[in-house]
């Protein structure tokens, strides 16, 4: 079937190639899907999209010229035998920069400008009864990184007890959250944990370079 | 395809059945010969049934004025019909105990389903002409199908998930499964219902909740439960806006006698009454 130019799939921008992105019935559009841990910066009219549980996604642009994207995260945390405990403050909070720092840092690179950037943080939900309110420390963690960077927050919804679904276009700041019903909340629960496991087995090393 | 989920049904015989109290009850109730005091004295033998029932009907899910203080009573003033429901109501979340999954905790799962069950019974009462604790239990069991299916098909159910999750939650999760397996939960749990010889109007609310057209002899009470559905979901997750849970049928409203100026009030009364019923009705109904 022949497909018209504008349907077809946009050029990623180099080092995004391997983000899954598939056509998007409700939204008419190509949509990035971000798993745990992953992050995609476009310059293109595309939503980005990814579930979250106790993890946190900024979608951060330049509201100017439309460059912007979204990371998934979480502050790695380790199981101890009270349960779930948080991992050396420095060591978790090291990956939360990195995760925020190399957003902010590809929208940059690829024509954002500081003055010009808003900031969405969504997730951080409560989605396991029984365990230590993680997703709390990921809401604070990414609140703080924000306001230290002297950046502004111009909508967020995060905590509570539900996982979420977020859509986003950075072209235009549209952003759609959904809650979801907590039939999807082990599924969600295990892909995070499983993620977890990759961030603590493997700790962030190496400078990012600040603009 | 008809043979799969006979076969995933039979699966499962032995693992979960009906609850004693609601087959005695029921077969009772199916014999026009048998007496209110005969059905009082076989939920006698009961103990446990019969705190239960006591319970409930001295709640405000009832708001009955005076006492029920026995169980005679309790069967003549609520109903025999009535009684036989709640027998099923009262225990069939505990008869699933040895079906478990990991796909989705038991309280997740129950707590949907009674949000459901309560959002029927409020909207049943509301256009009449449907036995309110009849579609309270029909309500109750919609999804039971899901529990066979997420125990003796986890990995094909968490693909099904899955699927629903990429597709940003667009896809319905009854279409998911259809794509993945060929069938959905409520085929499933309609098969079960049959292998259990439920009431024709229970198998109906059970296997149509997602096909409404298809509801051959209790389209009224199969098109309540397909709301409620939708509604359950909105009172889980807090919202009243319509575009954050799956679409109603187009017909559904028209179906039960409500017009279409009256469907947000509906919807917004309702969901506030659900919410604020579930914390009692989670201790009346699936409180061990």
């Amino acid at each position: 079937m022949a497909i018209s130019p504008s349907f077809r799939l946009p050029l990623a921008l180099p080092g995004f190639e391997h983000i899954k992105r598939a056509w998007n019935e409700a939204h008419a559009t190509y949509a990035a899907r971000l798993n745990p841990g992953e992050y995609y910066v476009t310059k293109n009219d595309e939503g980005i999209y990814t579930t979250l549980g106790s993890c946190i996604s900024a979608c951060i642009r330049d509201r100017v010229n439309g460059i912007g994207g979204m990371n998934h995260f979480m502050l790695p945390a380790s199981v101890g035998e009270g349960g779930w405990k948080a991992a050396g403050l420095g060591a978790s909070t090291r990956y939360g920069n990195f995760a925020m720092e190399h957003l902010i840092n590809e929208i940059m690179k690829n024509g954002g400008r500081r003055q010009n950037l808003e900031v969405k943080l969504f997730g951080g939900g409560r989605i396991i009864a029984n365990m230590t309110d993680v997703g709390l420390r990921n809401i604070e963690f990414a609140r703080d990184y924000v306001a230290t960077e002297g950046l502004r927050v111009t909508s967020e919804d995060v905590g509570d007890v539900f996982p979420r679904m977020v859509v986003y276009f950075p072209s235009t700041g549209k952003v759609r959250v959904k809650r979801l019903r907590s039939l999807h909340n082990n599924t969600i629960a295990e892909q995070e944990t499983k993620y977890l496991h990759t961030i603590e087995d493997k700790p962030v090393s190496g400078d990012i370079e600040l603009f | 395809m008809k043979t799969n989920i006979t076969e995933l049904v039979q699966g499962v015989g032995g693992l979960v059945t009906l609850p004693d109290v609601f087959i005695r009850i029921n077969q009772l109730v199916e014999n026009p010969n048998s007496t209110i005091s005969e059905i009082a004295k076989t939920i006698g033998q009961d103990p446990s049934f019969t705190v239960r029932l006591l319970r409930v009907a001295n709640s405000s899910f009832y708001g009955l004025s005076s006492s029920i203080d026995t169980v005679s009573k309790a069967v003549s003033v609520i109903g025999t019909s009535q009684i036989r429901s709640l027998a099923l109501a009262t225990s069939v979340a505990s008869s699933f105990d040895g079906l478990p999954n990991t796909l989705v905790s038991m309280e997740h799962f129950w707590r949907h389903s009674l949000y459901c069950a309560l959002v029927a019974r409020i909207l049943a009462k509301q256009v009449r002409r449907c036995d309110p604790d009849a579609v309270f239990t029909a309500a109750l069991l919609h999804d039971i199908g899901e529990l066979v299916i997420f125990n003796r098909l986890p990995q094909q159910a968490k693909d099904a998930l899955l699927l629903v999750l990429d597709s940003a939650d667009e896809l319905p999760i009854y279409q998911a499964e259809r794509q993945i397996m060929g069938f959905d939960h409520a085929q499933v749990g309609g098969e079960l219902s049959r292998q259990w010889k439920l009431p024709p109007m229970l198998e109906e609310c059970i296997e149509f909740h997602h096909d409404i057209q298809s509801a051959q002899r209790f389209p009224r009470e199969v098109t309540l439960v397909h709301i409620a559905n939708i509604l359950a979901l909105m009172a889980e997750i807090h919202t009243l806006d319509p575009d954050d849970v799956s679409p109603i049928d187009p017909q559904a409203w028209e179906a039960v006698g409500l017009k279409s100026d009256e469907v947000s009030e509906v919807i917004e009364a309702t969901v506030a009454e659900a919410q604020e019923e579930i914390a009692d009705a989670e201790k009346l109904f699936l409180g061990k």
